[in-house]
């Protein structure tokens, strides 16, 4: 176990809420040095929903549980003046300072880009925010489902007698992290590149989010090329969709002639229905969706008999595009990822070792060791007396007076 | 100076993955190439716009696919086939002088056109080769083909959607395919680094079942911690209440609030209408208002209904509350927050004077995105690259053309225009679409008389 080394010799520091925890996570993964900034009564990232009772009886967030595996945890008060001078001092020997700050927050502190570019002029400053930094909406408060319902995306999701869903899990938030990564390494190949200075990367949950939706943006609808209702499985080429299985369903994607076909024939076979493979049901995907109601029947005449773990691999065999609607605990018991070393073990103080599939960039053959997650201030004195250099006797002091 | 000015991507992509990660290297400021077959072209090829009338062939069709727009603005189109031995000679001499390579395509065709990591490794030692397999490339599905929907299924996202009396809803759009995308960006980013420090290159892959799994860590620890899987809730938040989405006033117009934690709740008290909530014993405390969401969802909805969407949000917001309306695509095209910031862009397109495209979410104060033109048309830029990267002469490269090896943007002399562009030029006032430049119904009854009919 190697790890990756693509971002040794970064120092990263993390001052992250919710939307961009996992930024900080992903940088670690890659090599980067990721120093969590906290504040004496921990972080915000700390009481993250979702909140689980460890086998220890304490709560903890999940949502830190994960994002925090990896970095290194220092405490300092940024409300009192001496935890500002030790956060410059840390800004002066960073690359990023990654921040999910409210817009002006930091401004506020005394900590906001200008003032941080001039004590560090190579600093990459990544902020995500709600609707970004500029714009009429930029003090508007967010959640991740907020991001959801401001890129334009939900009034397609769910049952049309009922309200537009947003996906649960906190995916505008993942989008937003994984924008902020993105921006903040083009800020470091600008600063050791020509450009030779840091600058400010700006995202916003709402375009990020709009980032991983574009399938669905105006540019496809203005075309007619979807329509914007929540009409369950049959608005788009048939079939598509979840379709009943023993234990659940599976989610089948057939409308290709190849993939159709096969269902098709498969579905006769088994079931003995003679007509799906008639020719009023073999022409285009969208002549289909007339029929969507009868040929639903059908194909849930055949995947009824199976569990969706026994039809995906029967319908990956046979080449259609399939794969089971997995919760949680499902992808825990995955074939796959427990023959391919998918996962990786960590420990959290309080709860013990936990498991995590493993990162998803594999580099040369390795791919990330996910590292534990810190104790509040573990890594204090570590990184300001050993790293930083600033006095043993300083930081004591700080330490009595609670400010680190 | 932008960022990856100088360096070189080539892309053998197929709808979003391969080709969305591509954009953002374009958009950074790298010379990025799609390699396109007309044999095996790119699903977002295959097609055309509705609007087009049938006597429009397909090498018109192919270059006016709106989605392209989000897939590929800022990128070189070469159309030609490398599975022969012409072909793959003008696509070595590209190799040789390419830093990154990234495809989409599957195992079976990395084979069999030769374009894995060590056989481009073999042209240029250190290029950075980026691969994006569903599965990974070992495990039982490893074979296994899928779609963004079924990854989506297979990951656990589908089981966070939807209501908790009813089956989990579908999505209809590719989430996997857009954070892979995300990720082998990145990847693409940390490996320059590593190269212009050590001089190796990498071999890269993203396993986008895995990069799926990634954005749903906290349920997975949660599942396991509490030994059961969170599951689909609606619109409501673990933890944290109220949460939901609210009918406002008007057809099918929804407001989304969320109060994430005492301070919040407290503010929504003090909005005008529903300070009532303040002093009612049912919403006391965070656990209360879990135990009584219905009830508190009935009293917030009957102070929704009477506002529109926009104006119960903005109401909210000025209390400090968490709420948006819900947007539906005429809203975020119409949107003042997005103009604001010039998300959407008018940009030059070889088809149409100006094409509508998708903004970069990274936003960068030094050093800001490029925004020069819309997506190429098939084989818009083969000739350029072929004579000035792999040195063909314009003899070789058109007999090329007529053996079927090089694709050239055909019909260059046709201009369309989209028959919504006279409502967008409204709604987008400060894009500059400038005036039409030829009169479009007249245009297409020439380009319809000069059909030949297939």
């Amino acid at each position: 176990m190697t790890g990756i080394d693509l971002l040794d010799g970064v120092r990263v520091l993390d001052s992250s809420g919710e939307p961009s925890a996992y930024a900080g996570r992903m940088l670690a993964d890659m090599g980067a040095d990721v120093v969590l900034v906290e504040p004496p009564t921990g972080s915000p990232a700390r009481e993250v929903p979702p909140l689980v009772q460890a086998p220890s009886g304490e709560t903890v967030s999940a949502h830190f549980a994960y994002t925090a595996a990896g970095k290194r945890s220092v405490t300092v008060d940024l409300t009192a003046a001496p935890g500002r001078d030790v956060f410059r001092s840390l800004v002066g020997a960073s690359d990023v300072l990654v921040t999910s700050a409210a817009v002006g927050a930091m401004e506020a502190l005394g900590l906001g880009y200008d003032a941080l570019r001039a004590c560090n002029p190579r600093l990459v400053y990544t902020s995500v925010t709600p609707f970004g930094l500029t714009g009429p909406r930029r003090r508007w408060r967010g959640s991740d489902l907020v991001g959801w319902a401001s890129s334009g995306a939900m009034p397609s999701i769910g049952d049309a007698d009922r309200a537009p869903v947003a996906p649960g899990g906190g995916l505008s938030h993942m989008a937003a992290a994984l924008n902020a990564v993105m921006g903040t390494l083009v800020a470091l190949t600008a600063r050791d590149g020509e450009h030779g200075r840091g600058q400010l990367v700006d995202i916003s949950v709402q375009e990020a989010t709009m980032s991983v939706t574009m399938e669905v943006s105006p540019l496809v609808f203005l075309e007619g090329g979807f329509d914007q209702t929540r009409s369950g499985k049959r608005k788009q080429a048939g079939p598509i969709g979840h379709y009943a299985t023993r234990d659940g369903a599976v989610s089948i994607v057939a409308y290709m002639p190849e993939h159709w076909t096969v269902l098709a024939e498969w579905v006769r076979d088994e079931t003995g229905v003679e007509e799906i493979t008639a020719a009023e049901f073999s022409g285009t995907p969208i002549a289909r969706i007339h029929y969507a109601e009868l040929l639903d029947t059908w194909i849930e005449g055949l995947t009824s008999r199976y569990t969706k773990q026994e039809f995906f691999t029967e319908a990956q065999r046979r080449g259609i595009t399939v794969a089971p609607v997995n919760s949680a605990s499902d992808v825990l018991d995955d074939e796959h990822l427990r023959t391919t070393a998918g996962w990786s073990e960590y420990r959290m103080p309080g709860v013990g070792p936990l498991r995590v599939p493993v990162p998803p960039l594999h580099v040369d053959g390795a791919t990330a060791v996910v590292r534990d997650v810190p104790a509040l201030g573990e890594h204090t004195r570590a990184v300001l007396v050993d790293e930083l250099g600033l006095p043993e006797a300083d930081v004591r002091a700080l330490h009595d007076a609670g400010v680190v | 100076m932008l960022p990856l000015d100088g360096v070189r991507v080539l892309e053998l992509g197929y709808g979003i993955a391969a080709p969305v990660a591509a954009r953002n290297l374009a958009q950074f400021g790298a010379d990025v190439i799609r390699v396109e077959s007309a044999r095996k072209p790119d699903s977002l090829r295959l097609g055309g716009a509705g609007w087009l009338p049938p006597g429009y062939d397909w090498s018109v069709r192919r270059d006016t696919i709106p989605a392209l727009n989000f897939s590929s603005p800022e990128k070189r189109s070469l159309g030609l086939e490398i599975d022969n031995d012409e072909g793959r000679a003008a696509f070595e001499r590209l190799v040789a002088v390419t830093d990154v390579v990234i495809t989409n395509v599957s195992d079976d065709a990395l084979g069999a056109l030769h374009v894995g990591y060590d056989d481009v490794r073999a042209l240029r030692p250190d290029i950075i080769h980026v691969t994006l397999p569903a599965f990974g490339s070992a495990g039982p599905y490893r074979t296994y083909r899928t779609w963004g929907h079924n990854l989506s299924a297979a990951a656990g996202i589908d089981h966070l959607i939807g209501w908790p009396d009813r089956d989990p809803v579908q999505i209809g759009f590719a989430y996997p395919d857009f954070v892979s995308a995300q990720a082998a960006t990145v990847a693409v980013l940390a490996a320059l680094r590593r190269r212009r420090r050590t001089g190796t290159g990498a071999h890269i892959e993203v396993w986008q079942y895995a990069m799926a799994l990634a954005c749903l860590g906290p349920a997975i620890v949660a599942a396991q911690v509490e030994g059961i899987a969170p599951s689909a809730t609606g619109n409501r938040a673990p933890d944290r209440a109220p949460q939901g989405v609210y009918r406002s006033r008007g057809e099918e117009r929804w407001v989304a609030i969320t109060v994430e934690d005492d301070a919040m709740w407290a503010a929504l008290c003090r909005v005008p209408g529903l300070e009532s909530l303040a002093t009612d014993s049912r919403f006391a405390s965070l656990d209360a208002r879990i135990a009584h969401h219905d009830a508190l969802d009935a009293q917030l909805t009957a102070w929704t209904r009477t506002r529109t969407d926009w104006e119960a949000a903005s109401e909210l917001q000025v209390f400090g509350v968490a709420a948006s309306p819900v947007m539906d695509g005429w809203d975020v095209v119409a949107d003042s927050q997005l103009a604001a910031r010039d998300f959407f862009q008018a940009l030059p397109h070889a088809r149409f004077a100006r094409d509508l495209v998708f903004g970069q979410a990274v936003r960068l104060s030094d050093t800001p995105p490029r925004a020069e033109h819309a997506a190429p048309g098939f084989g818009e830029h083969s000739r350029a690259i072929l004579r000035d990267l792999a040195g063909l002469d314009d003899a070789t490269i058109d007999r090329l053309v007529d053996a079927g090896v090089v694709h050239v943007m055909v019909r260059d002399d046709v201009a369309l225009e989209r028959p919504y562009l006279h409502w967008l030029r409204k709604v987008q006032r400060l894009l500059p679409w400038g005036e039409p430049t030829f009169d479009p119904a007249a245009q297409m009854m020439q380009d319809l008389s000069d059909e030949t009919p297939p």
